[in-house]
């Protein structure tokens, strides 16, 4: 391994940062494999539903791919985290409203559930993390955390 | 495969308790949680062999495609797991391993779920 020579700080070690990057790419991986197999099985079974799902993975892959490329002072992923937690939160009540709409789960039916609801909590310790980089970024000697 | 079932349910719960202990006591992955990662690889591998093999003796799963994507994601993901740790050299290294083995253990409940026949 190369050390530290001209390597941007996020190269040395993320910190946390890299505990939501597997979380994200976790949660990418199994919500594209399962929206993929809903849709190409029987999409007019729930097409709300799985046009959901379909979604949340998406979104999923660009948190995960932001938070890789740019790092947890990037906007984009900041945005990006923005998105998916309005998307947890219209889903997860729309299912508890109106359940018709919904004959089969999705990733983020009732705000998570079937997933511990963990979509829930992580874009919000995702963001909350975010904002505490960011006002950590004017120290020099920040260690990574 | 009940033996086999057994063996991964402690490794992954034996990785996930050194990989908080690690992350308690502020210490980036050796090669102990690294080999407690690379035996569950290990597990899972020979987990998804055996049951690929009981599924070709007949008699195969209900919903094939939902239990090799159980066992493709297990196998992924703690790939993706030892590599974090082998490159995130501190105790967040550790702590990705935790998650992955705790995840494990999950994933490993809804296999029995999906397919109670291929543990019999």
């Amino acid at each position: 391994m190369s050390g530290a020579h001209g390597r941007p700080a996020v190269e040395r070690g993320r910190g946390f940062e890299i505990v939501l990057i597997a979380v994200y790419a976790l949660f990418a991986l199994s919500a594209t494999a399962r929206s993929v197999t809903q849709i190409l099985r029987d999409l007019m079974a729930a097409p709300v539903a799985y046009s959901l799902s379909l979604l949340a993975a998406v979104t999923y892959i660009a948190v995960a791919l932001a938070l890789i490329r740019h790092g947890r002072r990037s906007s984009l992923a900041r945005a990006l985290c923005l998105v998916e937690l309005a998307g947890v939160l219209v889903v997860g009540t729309l299912t508890v409203l109106d359940p018709q709409l919904f004959p089969d789960a999705t990733v983020w039916s009732v705000y998570g559930q079937g997933y511990g609801y963990v979509p829930l909590l992580l874009p919000l310790v995702a963001l909350a993390y975010m904002a505490l980089a960011g006002r950590r970024a004017e120290r020099p000697e920040e260690r990574a955390r | 495969m009940t033996v086999l079932s057994i063996a991964v349910t402690l490794i992954g719960g034996l990785t996930a308790l050194a990989g908080l202990y690690y992350a308690l006591r502020d210490l980036s992955a050796d090669l102990v949680l690294l080999g407690l990662c690379a035996l569950l690889v290990l597990g899972w591998m020979a987990l998804g062999i055996a049951l690929g093999v009981e599924d070709l003796a007949g008699g195969g799963p209900p919903d094939r495609v939902t239990l090799y994507g159980y066992l493709a994601t297990a196998l992924a993901m703690c790939l993706g797991g030892g590599w974090a740790g082998v490159f995130e050299r501190s105790r967040w290294g550790s702590v990705v391993i935790a998650v992955v083995a705790l995840v494990s253990l999950v994933l490993l409940m809804r296999l029995h779920q999906i397919w109670p026949g291929g543990f019999a």
